[in-house]
């Protein structure tokens, strides 16, 4: 089976995310629906070296392919808890739909009271020393865009 | 729990809130806590633990302290002033956002400023219990006193996304 690649930026880093297609196939297509999508990179403030975009109200993400052991490189679909994304609870919705990836160990993506089970939609295969350079450059100075898109 | 006056004041890149410290609850850790202030640097925010902003501790004010009392779940709460040690040999991988004092050792003033405070992975991480003299320390010891400033929270947040800004914790 050919692997789907796409391209992952961080602000000045690139790296390449295979696309999970056999373990993750609803999941990778809702993805490749999506693309190219950028928006502000978020870095988790529970969870520990995460890094994630807020999708639109509208994706509906399936549950496939979920792990509570996430582990570094894993690119990650999931719903956050609004908690974690802004102050405050949202009372529309108190979960919003993220793209996300782990770059560090001592990570385990939480949900409000305990680990919380993740769809695993990709693997990062290349440039990830990149972005484990980056994403804290970001957390020290600020953070700017994330842009997945097919390769 | 009775309270003394000794207040503090932290100044986050402008934006002001006053705290109490617990002067009977950790009488040692308020104790040296006021001993070394002020204390200047550049607040980071967490990111295993809520909402929480964190001032490391470098040269001549790091502070290596007795554990003063039993950490419990659901320790912190929003407004509370934590001191935190962490001895080098616990360090928990590529610290590569934080200064190179981090690298070796840790020693830090701890700001929950809303909620969730102290609730994400940091509250279920066997590295961090149990709390150990010389390894890992939790001291609460100042609470930020009530109602917290709204643009004082709003500053806190902005770290996240803004990344480092000058704090400076002095007595008031």
């Amino acid at each position: 089976m050919l692997v789907t690649k796409l391209k992952l930026k961080l602000g000045g880093a690139e790296a390449v995310v295979e696309l999970a297609e056999r373990d993750a196939p609803k999941t990778s297509k809702l993805l490749l629906s999506l693309l190219p999508v950028e928006e502000r990179a978020r870095h988790a403030m529970e969870s520990g070296r995460e890094v994630y975009i807020v999708l639109g109200e509208s994706v509906d993400i399936p549950e496939e392919n979920q792990t509570i052991y996430q582990t570094v490189g894993d690119v990650l679909m999931y719903y956050k808890p609004s908690l974690f994304i802004e102050p405050g609870w949202p009372e529309y919705a108190n979960e919003k739909p993220v793209l996300s990836w782990v770059y560090e160990r001592d990570t385990a993506i939480m949900g409000t009271y305990s680990p919380l089970a993740t769809n695993v939609v990709g693997k990062i295969a290349g440039g990830l020393n990149k972005l484990q350079a980056e994403a804290p450059r970001m957390r020290r100075e600020g953070f700017g865009m994330m842009k997945l898109s097919r390769l | 729990m009775k309270r003394t006056a000794r207040r503090i004041l932290l100044d986050l890149d402008g934006t002001r809130a006053t705290a109490t410290l617990y002067d009977e609850f950790a009488p040692k850790t308020c104790e040296a806590a006021w001993d070394i202030l002020p204390v200047t640097g550049r607040a980071i925010h967490a990111n295993w633990s809520g909402r929480e902003i964190m001032l490391h501790l470098e040269g001549e004010k790091i502070l290596r302290l007795p554990q003063e009392m039993k950490v419990r779940s659901n320790f912190v709460t929003e407004g509370d002033i934590t001191y935190f040690y962490r001895a080098s040999q616990m360090s928990r991988g590529k610290q590569l956002a934080y200064s190179a004092q981090f690298q070796r050792e840790l020693s830090e003033f701890a700001i929950f400023y809303g909620s969730p405070a102290g609730e994400g992975l940091s509250a279920y991480d066997p590295a961090r219990t149990p709390y150990k003299e010389g390894v890992h320390v939790l001291n609460k010891f100042a609470t930020i006193d009530r109602p917290i400033p709204e643009e004082f929270r709003l500053k806190c947040e902005t770290l996240r996304h803004e990344g480092l800004k000058p704090l400076t914790v002095s007595r008031y």
